[in-house]
């Protein structure tokens, strides 16, 4: 029976080949366009590499010094998150970095411009970055305030003419010399708490990491044994910010100092909006998601209704002599639904190829650095529960006019239902 | 006639519901990109007020250096950049230079009391950014040495502040309160658009750092007018001779024209990817509406055939096809518009009700443009029934 209706689908299908360009046209586009965005989506929150185990990670970035009159926004200092972060019990590691800066290297008198973070050792332990050669550097060293670096693949390319074999080499960066120890694969630049071309100890930086200001240019990321462990750690976390004394001096009218751990995503949401209080905003940038992917499918879904209604009234004919043999409105609806989905799989793999073609094209044109987006497992996931929205979003109205049809008439060939 | 096709219309409303809500849609999706772009590009039009292509930023981060030589250093900083060949005048201001990205908002008030405070970006600058900037004065004078001593610090407004603050009557020699501190007007600039070039027109204020200041912190960035032709060799050398004085300091140099680069980027970028899906989506409603339109001449062949046999011309058939688009379009439209005209009524994001009447207009000449463009093969294949075929079929 269902093989029946998928033939059928194809026969229709073939019959009307404007109708069905119009169709797969608005399918294919409407899902390429989905699948980018989540392919985005999924590039900057989801688990890749160097954050894989990102289920079990937490990131603080912003601080916020406080009163009902007065806010002012930025960093935690390296002193303040050493102070009160790093002592937390539950996490497994906590790890201190300095938020994005440039060095500034020359190779003959070409410049380059390397995004560069200054880290303590455990950045390693906490994250996982592909080694193409060399480790990263340890705690101990970081405490020595030892000039080593951790450099990515291109830097390497770029600097040393080389990718492989740069090991214990000097590269000179704002005119000190470090020596290389490790070389990591290309971070693309949308992993925004931990991307960088240049990694350094933090103690060999300008930052003064003995200021007791509590504002600064730092952040951290935190390691839970496992990711049951992140509510107890949020927990921790939080008493651990309520029992930070006010700041004096500048800042003596604050009255609040507000600091929040969470995951990639609702940290990463929280800065893009500003959220300043305990709700990172992560529902509503979920509803407002939600909201925008149904008005953005709309348009095309109602074009699609129409095509298909239109369908319809040229097969009043068929419907009508199949109603007159005993088919159930049932029967026809299942029928006619089998037949949308069928045409909505086929645009969904036309759109899910447009894709590849797209992220391909914003892969080479360079708009991030190093990012690679791809399609992946989850990615094509969403592509499918997508594509069973869309056709079922689309086939209802119609299938439901058409059971309507009355036989008789049907085959007289009126389109309108009576 | 134009009753006659409203009737026509509305009598096939059930079938033609879902044509209008897809016209509906269209309409808001041209009405709301179309505002976006008017907006960008009515702000592209407005002049910045000041000259940027030759102007280069220098941050200087002192890192563990106490607070109490920092001042000190920058200026020996500063004597020496001002000494190499390549450049023409340097001076300090705060860290919202324009194209950074950084802002500042501040209430700022007439007369003591700060009557009728409004919001302004503040800046403080020396004495030398006019002459890096090229700020063109319409009122009053710059900042000088004449200004060392006085009981009020000086300040310059823009002209649109000014006529806000003092309404009909001459700014200069009047003071302001900006944040619990008085300033002396002294001058007036068209404007100082510091945010960029899409950002929209915002009052602002410029405050004189005076050489007697020892506080760094507020105007802790070198904004630098380099000669014509200036590149990565002056760069260098800058950057070598800022770290020979400035012993363990950080130095960031980038320049004007490469920052705004950038922030147009970052602005163009989404917008770029919206209009691609603008056009998408209206490409999918032309086609479907070619589509839809197609199908209900093949149906309506016998209504047509014999209006032709009753001796109606050709033009008489397809202005019809067309007339009955173009109803729809306007029922459409009319519901768009309904939707449109609250954001001028409501005032929503700020923006000038000029750009949302813009944005409708160009919004319903392009839906009209797209009913017809559809329309017109359709309304040939219904004008070229042959009446005698069409009344055999049935």
């Amino acid at each position: 029976m269902f093989w029946n209706y998928l033939t059928m689908a194809w026969k229709v299908l073939q019959r009307r080949k404007f109708f069905t360009f119009i169709s797969l046209f608005g399918i294919s586009f409407t899902l390429m366009i989905l699948l980018v965005v989540y392919a985005l989506y999924d590039h900057t929150v989801g688990p890749h590499t160097p954050e894989k185990r990102v289920d079990r990670l937490l990131f603080t970035s912003s601080l916020y010094l406080w009163s009902p009159q007065t806010e002012n926004g930025g960093h935690p200092s390296y002193s303040f998150l050493e102070h009160y972060i790093r002592p937390l019990r539950t996490p497994e590691k906590v790890s201190i970095s300095t938020g994005h800066g440039v060095a500034v290297a020359y190779v003959g008198n070409t410049k380059l411009e390397l995004a560069q973070k200054y880290t303590d050792g455990e950045f390693w332990q906490v994250l996982d970055f592909d080694f193409l050669e060399g480790r990263p550097y340890n705690p101990q060293e970081v405490r020595a305030a030892a000039h080593v670096a951790v450099i990515n693949e291109s830097t390497a390319r770029n600097y040393f003419g080389a990718a492989r074999g740069v090991l214990g080499r000097t590269i000179v960066t704002d005119e000190v010399r470090y020596r290389v120890v490790g070389v990591v694969r290309d971070v693309p630049a949308s992993r925004v708490f931990t991307y960088a071309e240049v990694w350094m100890p933090i103690t060999t930086s300008t930052q003064d990491i003995h200021n007791a200001e509590y504002m600064g240019s730092c952040m951290a990321i935190l390691l839970a044994r496992r990711a049951a462990d992140v509510p107890a750690i949020q927990q921790e976390f939080a008493r651990a910010v309520r029992q930070v004394p006010p700041p004096t001096a500048v800042y003596k009218w604050c009255t609040e100092v507000r600091l929040y751990a969470g995951s990639l995503l609702a940290t990463t949401v929280r800065e893009r909006l500003g959220e300043d209080g305990p709700d990172d905003g992560v529902v509503w940038f979920g509803q407002a998601g939600a909201g925008l992917l149904l008005l953005f499918m709309l348009l095309p879904a109602l074009n699609l209704v129409n095509v298909n209604v239109s369908r319809i009234r040229d097969r009043s004919s068929e419907i009508g002599v199949r109603k007159a043999f005993g088919a159930t409105s049932g029967a026809l609806v299942r029928q006619f639904l089998v037949e949308n989905l069928f045409l909505t799989a086929l645009g969904g793999a036309l759109g899910l190829g447009l894709a590849a073609a797209a992220l391909h094209f914003i892969n080479t044109s360079g708009l991030v650095a190093y990012t690679q987006f791809e399609l992946n497992g989850r990615v094509f996931l969403g592509a499918v529960v997508i594509i069973l929205l869309f056709g079922l979003l689309s086939g209802v109205y119609p299938a439901y006019k058409m059971s309507k049809l009355q036989a008789v008439q049907a085959l007289k060939g009126a389109s309108n239902p009576a | 006639m134009i009753r006659h096709l409203f009737t026509l219309v509305w009598n096939r409303r059930r079938a033609n519901f879902l044509l209008i809500t897809e016209m509906f849609l269209a309409f808001v999706v041209l009405f709301v990109v179309g505002s976006l772009l008017a907006n960008y590009q009515r702000n592209y039009r407005t002049p910045l007020g000041f000259a940027y292509a030759q102007v280069w930023r220098v941050d200087l981060d002192p890192g563990t250096q106490p607070p109490a030589g920092r001042l000190a250093t920058v200026r020996r900083v500063m004597a020496r950049l001002r000494a190499l060949p390549g450049v023409v005048a340097v001076g300090r201001t705060s860290s919202n230079t324009p194209f950074s990205g950084s802002f500042n908002n501040t209430d700022v008030g007439a007369g003591k009391e700060g009557k009728g405070a409004t919001r302004a970006s503040g800046f403080y600058v020396e004495d030398d950014l006019r002459e890096v900037l090229q700020l063109p004065l319409v009122a009053g004078r710059w900042f000088g040495r004449r200004d060392d001593g006085a009981a009020l610090p000086p300040a310059v407004l823009t002209r649109d502040l000014a006529e806000q603050l003092f309404p009909r009557q001459s700014p200069l020699g009047q003071v302001v309160l900006r944040s619990d501190e008085q300033f002396r007007v002294v001058g007036v600039v068209e404007q100082f658009r510091s945010d960029g070039d899409l950002e929209a027109l915002r009052p602002a204020l410029l405050m004189r750092v005076s050489p007697q200041d020892t506080a760094w912190g507020e105007a802790s960035a070198l904004l630098l007018r380099v000669r014509p032709g200036a590149g990565g060799l002056l760069e260098r050398q800058m950057r070598t001779e800022t770290l020979a004085i400035a012993k363990g300091w950080n130095v960031g140099i980038t320049t004007l024209p490469k920052q705004r680069a950038a922030q147009l980027k970052e602005a163009l970028t989404p917008l770029g990817a919206l209009v691609l899906v603008c056009v998408f989506l209206v490409v999918n409603v032309a086609l479907g509406l070619f589509g839809v339109l197609w199908q209900a001449i093949n149906q309506r062949r016998a209504e047509l055939g014999v209006r032709r046999a009753m001796g109606a011309t050709a033009g008489g058939i397809s202005g019809q096809v067309v007339g009955e688009v173009l109803v729809l379009t306007t029922f459409g439209l009319l519901l768009g518009l309904l939707v449109a005209v609250q954001f001028p009524l409501l005032g929503a994001f700020n923006v000038p009700a000029g750009v949302y009447f813009t944005a409708m207009a160009a919004a319903a000449a392009g839906l009209y443009a797209l009913a017809v463009g559809c329309a017109l093969y359709p309304s040939r294949l219904a004008a070229g029934i042959q009446p005698a075929v069409a009344l055999r079929e049935e």
